[in-house]
């Protein structure tokens, strides 16, 4: 070991980081569930069998795939489905889906798989118990599908570029995790170890799902033509992700478990922060960012939306990496804290897609700085969760202007201030944004902005006299929830979101985003301000590949002379 | 059928919100449920019956009035458990410093068994809860002991006494397991809950959730 010769970096500030369009560029990276779990599942040597398999001609039927850990096994119980088109809806409001899904505790026997095949297809309509750990479901892309199907009946290989071009075959429309519609609680599984890390049950599932959906196409394709059928080329069948379409129903989560978004925004920050601290880089972790960078370039222009903020998005960030590419060419990577000074001039030069973008591909180069840290992405949001009574007034009163000075500047009498209302529908509970001023819904408003419940909190502690938080509480109740909000982003800076939240110009789709890429999501494909698609697991190996094929190196587009 | 305690939870907080209660206060109702689920006490029973009976009351009538040191009464005649419990963990400082504290007539005290746990632990003592025919001891090692007597589900009291005890500095081990609500408690509770849903329209149907393309493709 060294000494350093040059000062440490702090992380950035979350009010630098906590912004929405700064959150709404966030990527995937090292530290992002899918990758925690695949590296798992590597380095302990699950294994995998699929102990049924019994589908139709017409795709509809049963099975089961299980992932053996050292002490546990994991099985997805899959039930495929004949759907009509009209009733295709990746909606939550929907009722029927091409493929339901639950992620069984242990190994399933005939009993439980005819439980679970009377309630899994009804999905939110059904019931689910304690042996069941997720519940999702998945619609097919049915353009893709029918291309896929056909080729590889007809003995051929489906056309590279229209794979390309989708992605993936299915994409879930909801994966329900902890305590849903009668599942697990969390607090069931969270001290196994192969579940400490956020997540990983439904990555796990979604990694399975991934599995049976190629499985389904080809068994698909045979049914079909026996005699003439081929199975996928392995390197182009992981060109193929599992797709998820994604709605609000995301959002509200952020704004509800600040404990955990903290440590989740905290655990990549602290990596960046001693990336960037690091004095000097050998040749090697220089040419691996060099390389990375060049995998990134091939998959933001692999990346399509049809939306205009996001095309905008996309131009600019391929902007940004022929700019890093040209830059990294001549920057000297290996002395004067490199990476910090690589930072600097990203700040100047790069949109915040590609700040975002180099700030996931610093931590490429230092699995061991960085792999170590996942285990700070849990959280117990009971530990910060009760309200410190004792704090006096005037305190409450530095924290608020520390924490929400961004929302105590803001003129909330404006309409466009607060444009929106977070609102739950009686139709599936599904949660939903409405115009204040054209719509009425204000008298079911969900507490979901914070900076104007922080600015009404303000206003009352102007009037108040000197007094505890206790005695202040006591006298104005509906404050409680923002008070309580205050004293835990006091403690963990990264656990509210800075920013307008119910703004007539907000975009939903950050938060989505931002969620989303700490999953592992790539391709994000905004099809409103309010919902997306995106891809999860493109290019991973299939659980049958790990061992073989890394589990950690797959998130971006291999180079055609490199890993293939 | 059992019920997960998120389930549990979530349900319970809704429905103290579509009773009236802040969302705060709501949050803090939604978790005293659960803790009691764990603790094998008939929580969401005993909150649905509170609620039924408190619909409509303003909040100024159920809080606690500190008018005598210690003393805490509500304008209305009769304490709130979920305010006055809420009130209870944000004065612990006052248990820890040794202080007793006193509450008049209160409905459902059952309800700030959950509360009182969590001042014990904020206070660093243990807590010794009294009224007719009950008394509890909270933040104690093995958690509490409770021997489901009737008085314990009582739906009003005359006083309640709060006594801090030894020191304590266990961390709460919550029992995680699953709950069991009857069908008319799941019921009175959905009905207060379902108040904090907007009614459906064709028109938040297809703008509130931002999609309407096919997806079919």
């Amino acid at each position: 070991m060294y000494q350093p010769d040059t000062q440490p970096i702090a992380p950035r500030h979350p009010d630098v980081v906590m912004r929405l369009d700064r959150l709404g560029s966030f990527h995937q990276s090292r530290v992002s569930f899918m990758r925690i779990l695949l590296r798992r599942l590597q380095s302990d040597g699950w294994r995998f069998d699929r102990a049924l398999f019994d589908i139709d001609a017409r795709g509809v039927g049963r099975a089961v795939y299980t992932a053996h850990g050292p002490d546990r096994s994991y099985s997805l119980v899959a039930f495929a489905n004949d759907l009509p088109p009209e009733k295709r809806s990746d909606r939550v409001i929907a009722t029927e889906w091409d493929a339901t899904f639950t992620l069984f505790d242990g190994v399933p026997d005939t009993a439980d798989l005819d439980r679970l095949h009377a309630n899994v297809p009804r999905q939110e309509a059904g019931r689910v118990s304690e042996k069941e750990l997720s519940l999702s479901r998945a619609n097919r892309s049915v353009r893709l599908w029918d291309h896929v199907v056909d080729s590889l009946a007809s003995g051929q290989q489906p056309d590279a570029a229209r794979v390309a071009d989708v992605g993936y075959l299915m994409r879930t429309t909801a994966v329900y995790g902890s305590g849903k519609f009668g599942a697990a609680d969390r607090e069931q599984t969270a001290d196994r170890p192969e579940c400490q890390a956020p997540f990983q049950i439904e990555m796990l599932s979604v990694y399975l799902t991934r599995a049976f959906v190629m499985d389904l196409v080809e068994h698909m394709a045979r049914m079909r033509a026996p005699d003439t059928a081929v199975p996928l080329d392995p390197d182009l069948r992981r060109r193929f992700g599992i797709g998820n379409s994604t709605g609000l129903g995301m959002a509200p989560f952020l704004v509800t478990h600040p404990a955990l978004l903290n440590n989740w925004i905290a655990t990549r920050e602290e990596a960046l922060a001693r990336i960037r601290s690091l004095p000097r880089a050998t040749a090697d972790e220089a040419d691996t960012l060099r390389r990375f960078a060049i995998r990134a370039h091939i998959h933001a222009g692999d990346w399509q939306s049809d939306h205009p903020v996001q095309i905008a998005k996309l131009d600019a960030l391929r902007a940004d990496m022929a700019a890093l590419l040209a830059h990294l060419d001549t920057a000297d990577l290996q002395t004067d804290q490199p990476w910090n000074r690589l930072w600097l001039w990203a700040e100047g030069a790069l949109s915040l897609e590609g700040q975002e973008l180099l700030a996931s591909l610093l931590l490429e180069p230092y699995p061991r700085l960085v792999d170590p840290l996942a285990c700070c992405m849990a959280a117990d949001e009971t530990a910060t969760w009760r309200i410190d009574g004792a704090m006096r007034t005037d305190r409450l009163r530095a924290l608020m202007q520390d924490i929400y000075g961004w929302a105590l500047g803001i003129d909330w009498t404006s309409p466009a201030a607060q444009a929106r209302v977070w609102y739950t529908s009686e139709a599936k509970l599904e949660p939903r944004l409405g115009e204040r001023f054209d719509e009425p819904i204000e008298p079911y408003e969900q507490p979901l902005c914070p900076g104007r419940d922080a600015a009404r909190l303000w206003a009352d502690l102007a009037e108040a006299p000197d007094d505890t938080v206790a005695g202040f509480l006591m006298r104005h109740p509906q404050h409680r929830h923002i008070v309580r909000r205050a004293q835990i982003a006091a403690r963990l800076p990264y656990a509210e979101i800075r920013d307008n939240t119910i703004d007539a110009a907000m975009m939903p789709i950050d938060m989505l985003r931002l969620k989303l890429s700490f999953f592992g999501a790539c391709h994000f494909d905004p099809r409103s301000d309010r919902w997306l698609r995106i891809n999860m697991y493109q290019h991973a190996p299939f659980p049958h590949e790990l061992g073989d094929r890394s589990g950690d190196d797959w998130a971006y587009p291999f180079l055609a002379t490199a890993a293939e | 059928m059992t019920w997960s305690l998120n389930e549990i939870e979530a349900l319970s907080r809704k429905a103290a919100r579509g009773a009236g209660l802040s969302w705060g206060l709501a949050e803090e109702a939604g978790k005293a449920a659960r803790w009691l689920v764990a603790q094998g006490l008939p929580g969401p029973q005993v909150l649905a019956d509170l609620l039924t009976r408190n619909d409509g009351k303003d909040y100024e009538t159920l809080c606690p009035h500190d008018d005598d040191g210690g003393h805490w009464t509500a304008r209305g005649g009769t304490l709130c458990p979920l305010i006055s419990g809420a009130a209870l963990c944000d004065h612990a400082s006052r248990l820890a410093a040794g202080e007793a504290l006193h509450l008049g007539r209160t409905a459902s005290p059952m309800l700030l068994l959950p509360y009182l746990d969590a001042a014990a632990r904020i206070a660093g003592r243990e807590v010794t809860v009294s009224w007719a025919g009950v008394t509890l001891t909270c933040g104690t090692p093995d958690g509490m002991t409770t021997d489901m007597a009737p008085d314990l589900t009582a739906d009003m009291v005359d006083a309640v006494s709060i006594h801090p005890g030894n020191r304590c500095d266990t961390d709460a081990i919550p029992p995680t397991t699953r709950g069991d609500i009857p069908e008319t408690t799941a019921r009175t509770l959905d009905a207060f809950a379902q108040r904090t849903y907007a009614p459906e329209t064709e028109a938040s149907r297809l703008a509130g959730a931002g999609a309407g393309l096919t997806d079919n493709d």
